[in-house]
């Protein structure tokens, strides 16, 4: 009778782990891109365990007898980061109840925070995964006022747990944008960043007797003052875009009056500035394909620009390619490589798509390189991480392999073959 | 980047759907006597190839775009048209000898669906002239009236290799009006860019653009049947407007006294594609619509040349085989309308193993820079996909399938003698994303060279505008 109870024990042990742990698995042969003190390992190995990375490393010298995956001419890189997308806030762009970019309530401002409509259930998160993308920063659009509202992490999966931080910054616009929303002078907009950090250190300063009513009159309602707290105690970064080269300027100043962990987006001609970026210590979000002199602001916009900001220092953080930056937000692949193209080492122009997105938003204790501790979500490609030529192999995620399927491969499976008696419709 | 972050209406840069402050006038103007009504060719093409001196490019790795990879090979140009193509060619004395050794060459790269020109930049109020969303038939519009000439984009699609792309009007319309074929060469006027001898085409469109911009107007189209209508319409009159013009022309010829009618630049369109002059471009997304435009095209007896956008090509690749219509393709490109739903990344690759002319087109000015990229990832997820995709089949999709999409086959699109020599020499395999176009020659002379910057053209909008002694680059 004990016996059996120890084998249903057991037996509920193993349903029970199953659920929760991955099998452990050994990947080897593989070209591993750790993107850690370790370098870049050619035939190594990585042990997975219980959803973690538990090893890596050059010689197996250990007994296993888990599931191997033999990766013999393919590489292996930390699952990849789009660090600008709307993964989960846009289903089809001009279908109006599918799209929770931004919000014209003139109710929200800096407090607008978008991760309650990240839908986890969108057809975009399998595409972009099997195609290697595991996390992304998910930014609200300004709506009526520069202030965008507070950006969420995710980890690409269909479930609620995939919002990794509810508030990961404060996303605001410094453009040509900005300007238009700031009555159309991008003095105002400057004006109306500055005045809002002012008052909100005069809100903190005085918050007893703001929160009893007893205190001044401010243009922001005290929830988005609240909002901006955080920005100012540097606990999250302001993330803005802007252009301009006097434009970036303006935010240097700021960051130093204020104390801001600032992050500057988009920076067409941010490589004019670069010295300054690195010496501020500015990480930038970047996408290096991005060379059009698409308005005014970014006429010294340029291919080599991602190039030229990281040999002066800057760290990088790439996003794109263009606006397919959230239906195909894993073509931040391309413009990584685009990157190389110019001049960018690959490790380095990999690392903008891993480990810097997760240092500038504060989860390189999780993810963003392959070392032991963090999280198993790996990409297998079956050829250098960069090519277009390469595709991924095997998305793991928490050590374990995700399965290579999405409505769009569904639909490809569907219509392979046109000759068939019955109707599409009954091929699923 | 600034349509990249932060706009919430991102997707509607896509469509291209601005609306223009202009209101349309239908030009209707009377002619007397036989010449005005002859439609000789006005704007006609000024373009002169440029003179140049022989060049010889050899050891290097041809794709010749007609499904033949050549190693260790060479190519003459001369006098702007391929002359020799072989493993050892003797140089002519006076030629420009170019070692390509580790470098591949390509016939140039050809876009059939852009903006450039009509949506220039710098993006602003005043520079949106690619859409007359003024009225659903608006088949009296030429785009090649809105070309600016300066737009930076040009030089620097043709970095990325392009030698010869399609301007088209915005999709607002059932009909946008006329599209133009350029030569991909900096000139003062948009007839010097005019590719000699192309066809024109007719701008189409199905779908929800008509639609939603008419029915938000409460104007008709609001639907796609009242679309499939507004076309019916138009084309039963034109065959009237034909068949009026041919009663003249059968009376005068004669020598009865009769008036000429009055001429209508909508008809004359329209009219010409009926008669097959000009080609049909048409923008539609979805399977059903696609085939219900090829019994439209039947109906009144003209050709679809190719459907744009052509998200859903895959579902009835076989009607496109067998009515040999060309489809034109993204990669990946979806979700921005309902339409685009059904995206498949194999899309291109299906079409073409059914046997269609499939292309890739990139309606985008960050992408038509390059192509050579686009069509890699094509190749890339068909080949992952089990289906057995060379260099030389997919260099086919951005090369010769264009260029018989635009009616230009005979003269380029490929690698082969007495072509136009429009070429682009490599510095790598094309279909690595770290290769670069290194020279782009256009009947046969150098237009572009990444290694010299005497041949590194600035347009007028790049020259001084950031620094008053240099350029914009």
């Amino acid at each position: 009778m004990s016996k059996l109870i120890q084998i249903l024990a057991l037996l509920l042990l193993c349903i029970f782990t199953s659920g929760i742990y991955a099998e452990d698995v050994l990947i080897k042969n593989a070209r591993v891109y750790t993107i850690s003190d370790l370098g870049t390992i050619d035939n190594g190995y990585i042990l997975l365990k219980d959803g973690l990375i538990d090893r890596v490393g050059k010689t197996i010298d250990f007994e296993f007898d888990g599931k191997v995956i033999d990766a013999t001419g393919m590489s292996v890189t930390p699952g990849l980061v789009n660090a600008y997308t709307h993964l989960g806030l846009v289903e089809i762009g001009a279908v109006s109840q599918s799209l929770d970019v931004s919000t014209e309530d003139k109710l929200f401002g800096p407090s607008f925070k978008i991760a309650p409509a990240i839908n986890p259930a969108s057809t975009v998160i399998p595409h972009n995964r099997l195609n290697g993308l595991t996390h992304a920063i998910v930014v609200p659009a300004p709506g009526h006022q520069l202030f965008a509202g507070l950006g969420a992490a995710i980890r690409l999966e269909n479930t609620d747990s995939l919002i990794i931080s509810e508030s990961v910054g404060l996303f605001a616009d410094f453009s040509s944008l900005g300007s238009k929303l700031s009555g159309g002078s991008r003095a105002a907009t400057y004006a109306k960043i500055r005045q809002s950090f002012l008052d909100a250190q005069d809100y903190e300063k005085n918050i007893e007797k703001n929160r009893s009513g007893d205190w001044r009159e401010y243009f922001l309602p005290l929830h988005d003052l609240e909002a901006l707290l955080p920005v100012l105690n540097a606990d999250i970064p302001l993330v803005i875009t802007a252009h301009r080269v006097s434009d970036i300027r303006q935010l240097l100043k700021l960051q130093k009056e204020f104390n801001l962990r600032l992050i500057i987006a988009g920076a067409s001609e941010g490589w004019l500035v670069a010295d300054e970026l690195a010496s501020a210590g500015v990480p930038v979000i970047v996408d290096p394909m991005a060379n059009l002199p698409r308005d005014f602001d970014q006429l010294a916009a340029r291919l080599d620009a991602a190039t030229r900001m990281h040999n002066a220092g800057v760290s990088l953080l790439f996003t794109g390619v263009s606006w397919r930056n959230t239906h195909s937000a894993y073509l931040v692949r391309q413009a990584a490589g685009s990157a190389a193209r110019y001049g960018m080492p690959v490790t380095e122009a990999i690392k903008a798509m891993t480990l810097n997105p997760a240092l500038a938003f504060g989860f390189a204790d999780r993810f963003g390189s392959i070392e032991e501790g963090k999280t198993a979500d790996l990409v297998i490609w079956d050829g250098h991480p960069l090519e277009l030529l390469t595709r991924a192999d095997r998305v793991i995620m928490s050590g374990k392999e995700v399965p290579m399927v999405s409505r769009s491969t569904r639909l490809r499976d569907r219509y392979r073959n046109l000759n068939t008696s019955y109707p599409p419709a009954y091929r699923k | 980047m600034s349509q990249l972050l932060h706009r919430s209406i991102i997707w509607i840069g896509l469509i291209t759907l601005t609306i223009s402050a202009c209101q349309s006038t239908n030009i209707k103007k009377a002619y007397v006597g036989e010449k005005n009504i002859s439609l000789a060719a006005p704007f006609p093409s000024t373009y002169k190839r440029l003179s140049s001196q022989a060049v010889l490019i050899k050891n290097t790795t041809l794709l010749t775009g007609t499904g033949k990879q050549i190693n260790n090979a060479s190519i003459l140009l001369e006098n702007g048209r391929i002359t020799a193509i072989g493993n050892a060619l003797d140089a002519p004395l006076d030629a420009n000898v170019i070692d390509a050794k580790g470098k591949w060459v390509t016939p140039g790269l050809i876009d059939v669906h852009s903006h450039l020109g009509v949506y220039p930049a710098p993006s602003h109020e005043a520079s949106l002239d690619g859409n007359e969303a003024t009225s659903p038939n608006t088949a009296e519009v030429w785009a090649e009236h809105s070309v600016y000439t300066q737009d930076p984009q040009f030089t620097l699609a043709l970095a990325g290799g392009i030698t010869a792309l399609q301007i088209l009007p915005g999709s607002a319309n059932l009909f946008g009006g006329r599209g133009v074929t350029l030569k991909n060469t900096p000139a003062r006027t948009v007839q010097a860019m005019k590719f000699p001898g192309a066809p024109y085409s007719l701008k189409m469109a199905c779908g929800e653009n008509p639609k939603r911009v008419y029915g938000e107007r409460k104007q008709s189209p609001a639907s796609r049947m009242a679309n499939v209508a507004g076309y019916r319409t138009a084309w039963i009159a034109a065959a009237e407007y034909n068949r009026k013009l041919d009663e003249y022309k059968e009376k005068k010829n004669k020598g009865e006294e009769v008036d000429a009618p009055v001429r209508n630049l909508q008809m004359e369109t329209l009219g010409e594609v009926l008669r097959g002059n000009i080609l049909v471009h048409n923008h539609c997304y979805r399977a059903e619509e696609m085939a219900v435009m090829l019994d439209i095209a039947a109906e009144f007896g003209y050709k679809v040349t190719a459907f744009h956008h052509a998200i859903e090509a895959y579902k009835i690749a076989d009607l496109l085989a067998k009515d040999n219509v060309c489809a034109a393709m993204w990669p990946e490109w979806w979700g921005f309308k309902h339409e685009a739903y059904d995206m498949v990344e194999e899309n291109i690759v299906m079409v073409s193993e059914a046997g269609a002319c499939a292309i890739i087109h990139t309606d985008d000015a960050i992408t038509i820079q390059h192509l050579n990229q686009e069509a890699a990832k094509a190749m890339a997820v068909g080949n992952k996909a089990n289906y057995e995709i060379s260099r030389a089949d997919a260099i086919q999709w951005i090369t010769l399938n264009p260029a018989k999409a635009l009616g230009v086959a005979d003269q380029t699109g490929s690698l082969e003698i007495g072509k136009m020599a429009d070429v682009v020499i490599w510095d790598g395999d094309p279909f690595s994303v770290f290769t670069k176009a290194e020279k782009v020659f256009i009947d046969g002379a150098l237009m572009f060279d990444r290694l010299n910057s005497d041949f590194q053209p600035v347009l007028d909008f790049d020259l001084g505008v950031l620094d008053p002694e240099g350029e914009r680059l």
